[in-house]
């Protein structure tokens, strides 16, 4: 400890660290790092995950936008599973009530009673609903909405074309997503995951409160 | 080679090399005594410099950098990171497997409530987990990015001067010209230059250094690094990778919902995704037909339209094991393949309930034995379960059903049926792959394996089942990662970079010309190098003082077919005798860089 300095600067210019064992100590740090980097970058997510269930559940919760600040829907054509042909802009002045959904995932099936006596409710009311079937079979998805009298058409969507054309806005984060859209056709609310009953309900009692 | 006063094998200066056996770290750590001076050093600084005043913010500050960009700190840091990814391993995450993590919460409520506070079932999201790695990385380019600045100084820095005794140096030659010692020292000078050595004078004497290529590698090296960092960064940021199994003749396109599995970097949203299409027509593999080989597969193509975005045309590739689709910047490859045998289900009120392919997962390659489940929720009266095996060339071996081919040659499936609650009203989510049990009976079905258009009838008018034929399907896996190019340019840079400084010496050449007591003129050659080896350097010393001894010579002589290398110099002057002063001093390696204050030697300063 009680080493002259100057003795100590001498050492340390002949003996000191060339740059290349530095350097060579770096990369493997940096090769370590890099492979952490990566793992976490791949596995660190709070948004959606995957689950070993073989789709994306989705655990966003609910985004409500302000008025000034909604993005506009986009306008979703497609065929119905009963066959009819479904056009989102002919609901404009309407309030629209989205939920991609499929027959066999979990959090769809517990959230469908919700739906299905929210549609029922706001009926008088003029609120549209309407179902996007994701990687399903019609069979399967015909069975889900007898079982659960879903009363409201759903558009048939195996191909992803619907979650498509809102990339860029505010696509499905996840399975079930459900999209409140407002009477001039701009998406109010989003909730990824379950939707509660009274949740679902608060959201579409306000923005059908607004006047279009 | 007569001339050459000491050799390589007692060069002083291979005392004072480092020893092989210590590695980096502990180099860089102030393991040794040097670094470990200096720090003394600066603490007693510090310590007295606290003992007057307070040390300040700025003063904390800059004390709290240095600690962090220490290479101490840093390999901290990296432990901490490979010991905080153990939980990961041990514990079930929320990431990858979430019914287990509340299977977990279930069955040790406490226990899991504590882990889950402290972020063990979500590690590589937790913040602490964020916090070490932050730090290593701030802690790395803090370390890199000094040293790279410092290497630029380096590079642009002019040889020292010559020291005042040349024959100490580690390879030296002295030899009389009948010149003037200042058209020597110029003539020197010249061979120098035109041997691209870097010079400076001084009076009586020259100074030249080459091998600067070697600051460049360094150099070149360190920036290199940096940008790998920061493209591996970027990576993490931007990038996501996501695995979609795609069944024949459906489309799936890239967004959130059609995906199999989605992990994002930390700054990549749903709205990130490129909205490209990608629809399989068919897809086919080949396996080798008969010999040994036989059932190995020779080729697996895929052959697939894609649609960059909505709107675009459909363009046709041919998708191959190693040869991605590459649409809008990210790479999707072929991974895995299988069969998806397609059933229609009817319930008991005679309505289809269900009527499609179910993937399966293959559990052995040389058959492709594939397993999988049916889940029929809204069967009536009862739902409906079914698992079982896909037997692509199905063959009864003594009562066993196994497949003795993977090419579909005799597809069968074996299905066991259930029925009763499927659990899939609440709860976790399941996987698509395995049936849960837990609220189903099984149902007292004949387990007969059923060929193509072949049917099961259950039992209790609870349905009817029909294998009604099969598909392929692909998984593909989707990678996007903005730092992939500039990492993959960095990392050859790195090599390049290392390579150069590997092979690459700094080496000098000192001369210095004076008169000796009879007016005879004295030319001194000194040479060295700064490396560990010097392979070389003692040759090219040689045919450097044999042509800047055997020019000037030859100019006094007039004998323009001397050979350089054969003229010995003429060892009139009193030649010094280093083999007999005693053993060299500690500081002879050193005596050329007596002035380290204003021209330190690149390779002490920049390796702290």
């Amino acid at each position: 400890m009680f080493r002259l300095p100057h003795f100590a600067s001498r050492v340390a210019g002949a003996a000191g660290p060339s740059p290349r064992r530095a350097a060579a100590a770096l990369v493997a740090a940096a090769v370590v790092l890099g492979a952490a980097a990566c793992g976490a970058g791949a596995t660190a997510q709070d948004t959606a995950v995957g689950n070993g269930s073989s789709f994306v559940t989705g655990s966003y919760g609910t985004t409500v936008f302000q008025s000034g600040a909604r993005p506009k829907a986009p306008d979703v054509v497609g065929p119905t599973l009963s066959g009819s042909k479904f056009r989102l802009s002919t609901d404009r002045g309407s309030v629209v009530v989205m939920n991609f959904w499929g027959s066999w995932c979990t959090p769809c099936r517990e959230e469908a009673p919700a739906l299905g006596a929210l549609s029922r409710y706001f009926s008088a009311a003029g609120v549209r609903f309407i179902g996007v079937d994701i990687r399903d079979d019609p069979a399967s998805a015909e069975a889900f909405m007898a079982t659960f009298r879903i009363g409201y058409p759903s558009l048939n969507d195996p191909n992803d074309l619907v979650a498509l054309d809102f990339s860029g806005t505010v696509p499905p984060a996840g399975i079930p997503t459900t999209l409140v859209i407002d009477r001039s056709g701009r998406i109010a609310a989003r909730i990824v995951g379950q939707a509660s009953y009274s949740g679902l309900k608060a959201l579409i009692t306000q923005v059908e409160a607004e006047h279009g | 080679m007569t001339w050459l006063r000491t050799p390589p094998e007692a060069r002083p200066d291979a005392q004072a090399a480092e020893s092989p056996g210590q590695d980096a770290t502990a180099a860089r750590d102030g393991q040794d005594p040097a670094a470990e001076g200096q720090r003394n050093a600066a603490a007693a600084a510090a310590t007295s410099r606290a003992a007057g005043r307070s040390l300040g913010a700025m003063g904390w500050l800059r004390w709290g950098w240095r600690q962090l960009t220490s290479m101490r700190t840093a390999l901290i840091l990296l432990f901490l990171l490979a010991a905080g990814s153990v939980p990961g391993s041990l514990l079930p995450q929320v990431g990858t497997n979430p019914s287990s993590v509340s299977q977990y919460y279930s069955s040790h409520p406490l226990l899991a409530r504590i882990l889950g506070d402290l972020g063990l079932f979500n590690v590589f999201g937790a913040p602490w987990f964020a916090a070490i790695y932050i730090l290593l990385f701030t802690s790395l380019v803090g370390c890199v990015l000094p040293r790279t600045l410092r290497l630029v100084g380096s590079a642009r820095q002019p040889p020292p001067r010559a020291p005042g005794n040349l024959a100490r140096l580690p390879f030296a030659v002295s030899y009389a010209t009948p010149l003037a010692p200042e058209a020597a020292l110029d003539s020197a000078a010249k061979t120098l230059s035109a041997k691209r050595f870097r010079l400076r004078t001084g009076p009586g004497w020259v100074s030249a250094e080459k091998g600067y290529l070697r600051e460049v590698g360094n150099l070149l090296f360190h920036m290199a690094l940096l940008g790998l960092l920061v493209s591996i960064g970027l990576g993490g940021l931007f990038g996501y990778k996501a695995d979609r199994l795609l069944v024949n003749g459906t489309s799936f396109a890239n967004t959130v919902t059609a995906l199999d599995e989605f992990h994002p970097g930390r700054l990549v949203g749903p709205a990130d995704l490129q909205p490209f299409t990608v629809a399989l027509d068919h897809f086919s593999a080949s396996y080798v037909t008969s010999g040994v080989l036989a059932g190995q597969p020779s080729s697996f193509v895929a052959a697939i339209r894609y649609s960059a975005s909505p709107g675009d045309p459909m363009h046709s590739y041919s998708l191959t094991v190693n040869h991605p689709l590459v649409v809008d910047g990210v790479r999707v490859f072929l991974i895995g393949h299988g069969y998806a045998p397609e059933f229609r289900v009817t319930d008991g009120t005679g309505h289809v309930v269900f009527d499609g392919a179910v993937p399966f997962v293959p559990v052995e390659t040389a058959g492709l034995v594939s397993e999988g489940a049916i889940k029929v929720p809204d069967a009536d009266p009862q739902g409906l379960g079914f698992v079982g095996v896909f037997l692509p060339s199905a063959i009864d071996v003594g009562g066993r059903l196994e497949s003795y081919f993977p090419a579909p040659q005799n597809p069968m499936v074996s299905l066991v049926s259930y029925a009763g609650n499927l659990g899939m009203n609440s709860g976790p989510s399941q996987s698509v792959y395995s049936l849960d049990t837990a609220g189903l009976h099984e149902l007292p079905v004949s387990p007969r394996p059923l060929a193509i258009g072949q049917s099961i009838k259950l039992p209790d008018a609870l349905g009817t089942l029909t294998y009604t034929g099969y598909q392929q399907w692909v998984s593909l896996a989707i990678t996007y990662d903005p730092g992939q190019t500039a990492a993959l340019w960095s990392g050859i840079a790195v090599l390049a970079g290392l390579l150069l400084s590997f092979m690459v010496r700094r080496r000098r050449v000192f001369v210095r010309a004076s008169t000796d007591g009879a007016g005879n003129t004295i030319v001194d050659l000194g040479g060295l190098t700064r490396s560990d080896a010097a392979g070389g350097f003692e040759e090219e010393f040689a045919g450097l003082a044999a042509e800047i001894s055997g020019l000037q010579q030859g100019r006094t002589e007039a004998s323009p077919l001397v050979d350089p290398d054969l003229e010995v110099p003429d060892r009139t002057g009193p030649e010094p005798d280093t083999q007999g002063s005693g053993p060299p001093a500690p500081e002879q390696p050193d005596s050329p860089d007596t002035e380290q204050s204003d021209s330190p030697d690149p390779e002490q300063s920049a390796g702290e």
